[in-house]
């Protein structure tokens, strides 16, 4: 029981870091990079509005979300607009930016236990005969609500279905009236948010430090892989696979292996189907 | 039109939101490596101490901090008496980057070299903080030959690699503890645990690193030698931020004890608010540092009550009543610092070690390496982590729970509240710094 309550948790923790690297991806072909240090620079935000500004918790987080999709917007407009259809530029671009704001948290000096965020509620229940904290109990909701927000939004709104124009057909979004470098922009900023909202949910189940950026981005590129790098449910699908495998290659070969999880899946859907299993962008060519 | 009017809104709102969240910072910026004597009262050319150290952890950190709070009293008692004339110290700092888990050991070696050929320091203290880096660095140090006082790194796999060639790795010295000292007297605590609450089963993990599995080894092999019941024992990667599994099998294994010896400071946060979350009813022991620093209580909650950890060598973090040294440190430090360290290891370790240089350099009346060496194994320094003499054949610090006139010595604590319901750390074992007895919570008995 406890294998499939906390594979579940740690599944839905993984889909929370991917979302927004996806959706990104998937309406503007544009690999963000910088997207694990967008989430931590989250909880410094947060961290530093708490403690420095002492706003309260319910201004603090909402206003970094804000933040950090202005954040990805400007960093589309300032840095990536003359690169923009230059795949490998792109993603320089991304990481370069990306490490720049790690490294620069590091050199502020963000690590040590001082950086923590509160747990929303203190306490927890039982699933099961599973005892759970309310925090995961939270990140799992959000996690659900999340998907059901973003269905509506991408089905039932201009700039959803602007988006989902451009995830379909650039050229022929552009025909109607969709403008590509605005539908770009905006997608980058809501993947930034995303990633933003995740750590909001996500960092208060332990402390904080710029190395997390790292960690989150590899998570996002292994799940978003493993699923189809634009697949909303290849990214469901690739989270549950990781996270099950590594709550179970921790139960039964040992903890120490959980590490290998993402990156063995890497290798093998590359080797395999390198569009991942639900990935359609090259599918084509791997056919040819 | 209308758009670049948006734009450049959109910008300026980022920028000025950037440039508050940077002020706010300034106010607690972390501490810079540039100690200034108080009183410039020293003469001569400086004597050059290299600090080649992880900075991201928080023992590098507050060792240099040691450090620099060493040399600056030193320096302004006129600094170190060599042949006719006093010369004050001078710090030269490396960030090595080792203690952050993806950081490779040939990268720390570089950063390393660089401050030994650009600086030239005339002895290196604190030093390497990952085991792995320890032992790589010790040829670099045989070859440049200058004296190195680690503080830091604790596998015994030093010793080993020392008596391979004593001569060639003269240079090298051991001030503080290594991880089977910790581990001794842990094994100490869970005699009582066993003898006074009749605790038997026990769930184990440990960092997947050199120090740790020597500590973990020592309490796993005391435990199988006294009747212990193993739930499990388990290695985690250095960077590994899920403890769930382990902490269910040592719910569903009912254990009792969970021994935890982990020094990244994200995985122990993260374990620490996991074992909070999860509500294992099982006592914790062990090295956590998130649980056992001075800001504990803050960082992980009012769950810290009962935990017990070790702190190596005394004197690190916590004043001890019966040994005034430790209260008096710690005391210079907060002044300084404006706070306590925050790791409960080794910065005491880091400040006798300038004491310890400085007293060998004055006895030795030279920078000379040979001659410096030869005067460090003399060593006979009462000092905050006890009475430091070297094991000529490893040149470690000798350490033990017997005595802290006659050796180092570390000390056992827990989380306990005291009259006014505060959550203090009160020392438990050795008898010899004890202020309380082990207490088992509640919801165990």
């Amino acid at each position: 029981m406890s294998l499939l309550v906390y594979g579940t948790i740690t599944s839905i923790i993984l889909a929370l870091y991917t979302v927004g690297f996806s959706l990104t991806y998937g309406i503007s072909g544009l690999a963000n990079f910088a997207h694990g240090a967008l989430y931590i620079l989250t909880g410094y935000s947060i961290w530093s509005f708490l403690n420095q500004l002492h706003l309260p918790y319910l201004i603090a987080a909402p206003l970094s979300v804000i933040l950090i999709g202005i954040f990805g917007f400007v960093v589309y407009w300032v840095l990536l607009l003359r690169v923009r259809g230059v795949a490998l530029a792109e993603l320089i671009v991304t990481f370069a930016a990306g490490v720049a704001i790690l490294e620069l948290l590091m050199w502020k000096g963000f690590y040590g236990i001082q950086y923590s965020l509160p747990l929303f509620v203190r306490g927890g229940m039982k699933i099961g005969g599973v005892a759970l904290d309310y925090q995961r109990l939270i990140v799992a909701g959000t996690g659900l609500l999340l998907v059901v927000l973003l269905y509506l939004f991408v089905h039932h709104t201009r700039i959803g279905l602007a988006f989902r124009g451009m995830a379909q057909n650039e050229r022929t979004a552009l025909s109607v009236g969709i403008e590509s470098d605005w539908i770009g922009s905006l997608s980058l900023a809501f993947g930034s948010a995303l990633a933003s909202l995740a750590a909001v949910v996500v960092l208060p189940l332990g402390i904080m430090e710029s190395a997390i950026g790292y960690e989150v981005l590899i998570y996002a590129l292994a799940v978003a892989i493993v699923g189809g790098l634009e697949s909303t449910s290849g990214m469901i699908v690739g989270s549950f696979m990781i996270g099950f495998g590594q709550v179970a290659a921790a139960r039964y070969i040992g903890p120490k292996w959980m590490i290998i999880v993402p990156l063995t899946a890497i290798i093998l859907v590359l080797a395999i189907k390198p569009s991942g299993l639900f990935g359609q962008f090259k599918e084509l060519e791997e056919r040819i | 039109m209308k758009n670049r009017v948006f734009l450049i809104f959109l910008i300026t709102v980022f920028v000025l939101g950037f440039s508050v969240l940077s002020e706010a910072q300034k106010e607690k910026a972390p501490e810079k490596p540039s100690p200034a004597p108080a009183k410039p009262a020293v003469m001569g050319k400086p004597i050059i101490i290299g600090v080649p150290t992880s900075l991201y952890t928080p023992f590098g950190r507050d060792g240099l901090k040691a450090v620099n709070l060493a040399v600056e009293e030193i320096n302004a008692k006129g600094g170190v008496s060599l042949g006719r004339e006093k010369r004050p110290f001078k710090v030269v700092v490396t960030d090595t980057r080792d203690g952050e888990p993806a950081t490779p050991t040939h990268d720390a070696l570089m950063a390393y070299e660089k401050l030994i050929l650009e600086q030239k320091p005339h002895a290196v203290v604190v030093g390497p903080f990952r085991s792995e880096f320890l032992i790589a660095s010790m040829d670099l140090v045989a070859k440049h030959k200058f004296p190195q006082l680690g503080t830091i790194a604790q596998t015994p796999a030093f010793q080993k690699q020392f008596k391979t060639d004593p001569e060639k790795y003269k240079y090298l010295f051991r001030v503080t503890t290594d991880s089977t000292v910790p581990g001794m007297y842990l094994s100490r605590s869970l005699d009582i645990l066993k003898k006074d609450f009749k605790l038997e089963s026990i769930y184990v993990l440990y960092q997947d690193t050199l120090w740790a599995q020597a500590f973990s080894g020592v309490v796993r092999k005391h435990c199988q030698e006294n009747g212990w019941k193993e739930v499990g024992y388990d290695a985690y990667a250095a960077g590994a931020s899920d403890f769930s599994p382990g902490l269910t099998k040592a719910k569903e294994g009912k254990a009792q004890v969970i021994a935890m010896m982990w020094d990244v400071p994200l995985g122990a946060g993260i374990f620490a608010k996991q074992y909070v979350a999860m509500q294992v009813p099982a006592l914790l022991i062990g090295f956590i540092p998130p649980m056992a620093a001075p800001a504990a209580v803050k960082t992980v909650g009012s769950e810290v009550e009962y935990s017990i950890a070790v702190e190596f060598p005394v004197g690190a973090s916590l004043p001890l009543k019966k040994l005034p040294k430790t209260v008096e440190f710690l005391e210079k430090f907060k002044r300084k610092y404006k706070e306590l360290p925050e790791a409960p290891a080794v910065n005491s370790s880091a400040y006798d070690s300038v004491f310890i240089l400085a007293r060998a350099i004055e006895r030795a009346g030279s920078l000379e390496s040979d001659k410096l060496v030869a005067a460090l194994e003399q060593t006979d320094y009462k000092g905050v982590s006890g009475r430091i003499k070297f094991n000529k054949e490893t040149h470690t610090a000798i350490f033990s729970d017997k005595d802290p006139n006659e050796t180092g010595v570390a000390v056992v604590f827990q989380w306990q509240k005291d009259k006014k319901g505060q959550l203090i750390r009160v020392p438990v074992y050795p008898d010899f710094v004890a202020e309380g007895k082990i207490l088992l919570p509640p919801w165990m008995k």
